[in-house]
């Protein structure tokens, strides 16, 4: 049971991270039946290379109202129609469910509604609000109505647990699942939706224990769009574009964010930044528990020194590899330094007997 | 009986990698012992600091072992494993520093198994596992390896 919920995530996933050209017809199809749904005429379409272009562009032959420009979306009329439409669905696709198919439920939700929520989060949502600062709170809602994450789940109830939903709810249902895969987000207002094409290039990895993933590329944008809108990212964390193709010593230096110097630091590689910037070295010391190896601390910036270990186990080419931890500039011994990462005294860490 | 990498990964069905040495006994070690982004220390070097919270609920390892930690990028875990009885495990603990992942008891030798760190053995007693930190800007980061 776990598998085939593990593997409806995968197919969900690979959906929510498609970099397929939308399908348009089916795409508009079916937000014209949700259209329907809450009671409006099928809106005339306005199809845009990407979100970043969805929040600077106005579709041709509209006015919108000025709080309709940016993307201060619960200022729209339509976003809180079309979530509370959804919500009415989920309550009472739940109802039967809930009761009848509690375990299973529990575990569908955890397995495959809970990752993907995550999945959408820390990948394609991330990137968005990386690069424009949208959506505040409340526009969440919208984006969260449009992510795979809940249909996924009653897809997986269909299937894994055999659950049969009723015609009219199957049918609506499947006008949100084929939204979900057929384009990107979109933007409805009453006479014209606006809708965005997908990324053309998704790289990430997997990070969590339900096979979350997290946007990471080493070599380029993490995430790009035919219009060339793109976003770099490090394990998961935004960076600008330098991080990756150019990381220097002096853009290091000359970061404010720290986590972005640490990112570039890790990426440039912990011994080679150290070189590079020329660290003064403050003291080595042997490491306790890994015999031939030794502790360094060097001088990084005020109020931060770096302790450079090496690991207790060897790496596939028989080398041990070698990493830096940040620790408060006030140590001066390398041990009382790898002792606080562990929050212990230079005398208990002294007393380490093994590292693996 | 000699317990190696390649017993316990038969025994939980965990893969190690395949350069780490799978037929060399394990080193059992009384005492203070790191394994990359992970530490455990007998319980009383930091009894001043870590306590076992009074009403702390107590799980039995059982013998797929019991997965304390994953590091960064998904795979990868720290796995405690021990012979079925002789080991439990808690979360209801109190850490001054902060870095406590929980506590376990073995009546007999537990191993704590990583796919890339190998694997090492602790003496019968009472341990605590804290994770790793690093300082940032004004605060500190765990560690994840």
């Amino acid at each position: 049971m776990q598998r085939e919920a593990a593997e409806i995530r995968e197919e969900w996933l690979g959906r929510a991270l498609s970099t397929l050209p939308a399908d348009r017809p089916a795409a508009e199809a079916a937000i014209s039946g949700l259209y329907r749904l809450i009671g409006l005429d099928p809106p005339r379409f306005h199809w845009v290379s990407s979100p970043f272009a969805a929040l600077h562009t106005v579709p041709p032959g509209t006015r919108p109202r000025p709080s309709e420009t940016a993307g201060d979306l619960f200022e729209w009329a339509l976003p809180p129609r079309f979530t509370s439409l959804m919500g009415r669905l989920c309550q009472e696709l739940d109802a039967p469910v809930r009761w009848l198919h509690r375990p299973m439920d529990d575990l569908i939700r955890r397995e495959v509604r809970d990752s993907l929520s995550r999945s959408a989060e820390g990948s394609l949502l991330l990137a968005f609000v990386a690069a424009t600062g949208e959506p505040n709170h409340r526009g969440r809602y919208w984006y969260a109505a449009q992510c795979v994450s809940w249909v996924a789940h009653y897809d997986a109830l269909r299937r894994v647990a055999g659950v049969v939903f009723d015609p009219e709810h199957h049918r609506r249902l499947e006008l949100w699942a084929t939204t979900a895969r057929s384009c990107g987000w979109w933007w409805p207002h009453e006479d014209v939706c606006v809708v965005s094409e997908r990324p053309v290039a998704v790289y990430t990895e997997v990070w969590g224990d339900d096979g979350e993933v997290r946007l990471h590329c080493a070599d380029g944008p993490a995430v790009r769009y035919a219009d060339g809108w793109d976003l770099y990212a490090w394990h998961g964390t935004p960076v600008p574009s330098w991080v990756i193709d150019a990381p220097s010593v002096q853009r290091i230096d000359q970061e404010a964010n720290v986590e972005v110097r640490r990112c570039a630091i890790e990426h440039m590689g912990w011994p080679s930044y150290i070189r590079r910037a020329g660290l003064r070295l403050v003291a080595s010391a042997p490491d306790p528990g890994n015999p031939g190896s030794e502790l360094r601390l060097f001088d990084m910036r005020t109020r931060t020194r770096v302790l450079l270990a090496v690991n207790g186990s060897l790496e596939r080419d028989g080398r041990r590899r070698r990493y830096g931890l940040t620790v408060p500039g006030f140590f001066d011994d390398p041990i009382a330094a790898a002792a606080w990462t562990y929050g212990l005294s230079a005398e208990q860490y002294s007393l380490l007997v093994r590292r693996t | 009986m000699t317990v190696t990498l390649a017993t316990l990964s038969q025994r939980t069905g965990l893969a190690v990698l395949d350069h780490l040495e799978q037929s060399v006994s394990i080193p059992v070690v009384d005492g203070l012992q790191a394994q990359g982004d992970l530490i455990v220390i007998p319980l009383p070097v930091v009894a001043s600091s870590v306590r076992v919270r009074r009403d702390a609920g107590w799980t039995a390892v059982a013998s797929g072992g019991l997965e304390l930690l994953r590091g960064a990028a998904g795979g990868n875990p720290h796995t405690l494993v021990a012979d079925p009885g002789t080991c439990r495990w808690t979360t209801g603990v109190w850490d001054s520093e902060g870095l406590a992942i929980g506590v376990f008891a073995g009546s007999a030798v537990v191993y704590l198994l990583h796919p890339e760190h190998g694997a090492t053995g602790c003496t019968p007693g009472t341990y605590v596992v804290r994770r790793q930190r690093e300082h940032e800007g004004h605060r500190a980061r765990f560690v994840a390896d």
